[in-house]
């Protein structure tokens, strides 16, 4: 089971090599949140599929988000991007997947969870069997009060389940790529393999090839980074990744597209396209205005 | 977008990497020169982020430090754009009396190692490869004062050098499934303790009783970038009773 509890993420420990971690799809899970009145950034259960299932001891108010892995309640299927009441003794579980890598559980309140470095998120700790979890009461300065139109939760559905280009600004080894393996990056399709995990995607596609050798001084990288790999194969960079890296470093995914790579699942195919630092952060603004008034 | 400039007395570079970081670099070679910019220019950034709290992170490399910050928080606050924020704050630190910043003080940790093969499980074949003794691999690791150039592969991981060159050895081409927590290795020109159980390729010299990271809020890791480190060799018995307190 990989299904984890999942927060925005650790800041201000990278220098000492420690993780950001955090959720895969933040758009998700913050849209999860905001649904059941819960902070942006708080803790959710973030779930792969084939996923846990969960029995409720008391009613609470919770919302189910990101992949469709075709959840069900006491057997009756229920809306995804909804917030939906349960009572106590009902059963959530997930039957099939349909869409999506990660789906995000949000229920009203704070998840009583380990805390490391103020954050619950833990490259390492998965939910077990028969795990028990307590709902603390949110305090009522933290609710989340603004309502979401729902042309806004479509909009955020619809931005990550498309297939539209994966833009990326260059990165500092952007330049050493051969000019085939430059133009092979902006026109060929990759495909996501069975190397994805919460660390990175491992992508298949031309190999790529650089004009000098792929050594470089270890430094920062980010979620969303492209590391060329010495076989010539791209990885890109997600929650859990390593702080620093010495491979080349192709560019790095713009933080709005980031949720559509978390969602692929094995084998689907992207393409990537270039883009700015501007563009990037203007759409980026786009929508946390949705969700931060 | 780019935005170089050589200021007067350092070259940096400032750059954007991704839309949430941004890249401050050095052109400076490896040195005992470059460690102490990289040090003054971590200092800067940290004077920048105490009062902007939109900065995130600060992660001093070999020849860069990387500022990690939040879009949102930054527009809510600032007119202008991140990367010429930065810049212009640089530019306005350094007028003034940039050369003067405190690096911090240099005080050498040092940190002891058992060399016995029962640890150091690559000594012999080392010993065999460079064509020297298992006691002058020892002695050139012990002698040297190292550099602590930054941490990552995992928390409180510190990549220290540089190794003399006779007691140089490549990594393994296949990592270990596992390493020991206290284990000292050697990759090319780098030590390195490892701080936690863990898959590994480096080759193994020895090890530390010494807790190299320890999850506690308040301790974390024993190393940070910029530190100084020299390894001293104790025996067994001394190692054994090091672990034990």
């Amino acid at each position: 089971m990989a299904d984890t509890i999942q927060d925005k993420g650790r800041t201000g420990f990278q220098h000492l090599g420690i993780q950001a971690n955090g959720f895969m799809d933040y758009l998700s899970a913050q849209l999860a949140n905001v649904l059941v009145n819960n902070p942006i950034n708080y803790p959710v259960f973030e779930l792969c599929f084939p996923a846990s299932s969960f029995s409720f001891t008391s009613d609470h108010t919770i919302c189910i988000t990101g992949a469709n892995f075709s959840p069900v309640i006491n057997e009756k299927s229920i809306e995804l991007n909804t917030p939906i009441e349960v009572t106590k003794n009902d059963v959530l579980q997930f039957l099939k997947p349909i869409e999506g890598s990660f789906a995000y559980l949000a229920i009203q309140g704070k998840i009583n969870a380990p805390n490391w470095l103020a954050s619950q998120s833990f490259n390492a700790a998965t939910l077990q069997k028969d795990n028990v979890f307590e709902i603390l009461p949110i305090l009522e300065s933290e609710i989340y009060t603004h309502s979401i139109p729902p042309a806004f939760i479509h909009s955020i559905h619809s931005n990550i389940f498309t297939p539209a280009p994966i833009r990326f600004i260059p990165g500092p080894a952007w330049n050493d790529l051969t000019e085939e393996s430059l133009s092979q990056l902006l026109t060929q399709p990759f495909h996501t393999t069975l190397q994805t995990n919460r660390m990175g995607y491992l992508l298949k596609g031309p190999a790529l090839g650089l004009t000098k050798p792929n050594q470089y001084l270890s430094s920062a990288v980010t979620r969303g980074t492209l590391q060329l790999l010495p076989n010539g194969s791209i990885m890109i960079l997600m929650a859990d990744h390593q702080t620093i890296g010495g491979y080349a470093n192709l560019g790095q995914i713009i933080l709005v597209d980031l949720p559509r790579i978390a969602q692929l699942k094995n084998g689907s195919s992207l393409h990537f396209s270039l883009t700015n630092v501007n563009t990037a952060h203007q759409l980026y603004q786009q929508i946390q205005k949705g969700f931060i008034h | 977008m780019q935005l170089n400039s050589t200021f007067k007395d350092l070259p940096l570079q400032f750059n954007y990497l991704g839309d949430h970081a941004i890249v401050i670099s050095i052109n400076t070679p490896i040195s005992s020169e470059s460690i102490q910019i990289v040090k003054k220019v971590v200092t800067l950034c940290a004077f920048i982020k105490k009062t902007h709290q939109w900065i995130k992170e600060i992660i001093p490399a070999y020849q860069t430090i990387t500022l990690v910050y939040d879009i949102h928080s930054f527009y809510q606050l600032e007119q202008t754009d991140p990367l010429i924020f930065i810049k212009n704050s640089f530019q306005s630190m350094m007028k003034e009396n940039f050369l003067e910043t405190e690096a911090g003080e240099n005080k050498v940790i040092k940190i002891p190692v058992c060399y016995d093969e029962i640890f150091g499980i690559d000594l012999a074949s080392m010993a065999t490869l460079k064509n020297i003794t298992k006691e002058e691999i020892i002695e050139s690791h012990t002698h040297e004062i190292y550099n602590v150039f930054c941490l990552g592969f995992m928390p409180g991981f510190a990549y220290m050098g540089n190794v003399n060159e006779k007691i140089q050895v490549a990594r393994h081409l296949a990592p270990r499934p596992k390493v020991f927590a206290g284990s000292v290795g050697i990759a090319g020109v780098q030590t390195g303790i490892y701080p936690t159980n863990s898959p590994g390729g480096w080759q193994i010299i020895g090890r530390t009783p010494l807790k190299i990271f320890d999850p506690h809020p308040e301790t974390l890791a024993l190393f940070k970038a910029g530190d100084q480190v020299q390894f001293y060799s104790i025996n067994r018995a001394t190692y054994d009773q090091m672990i034990q307190s």
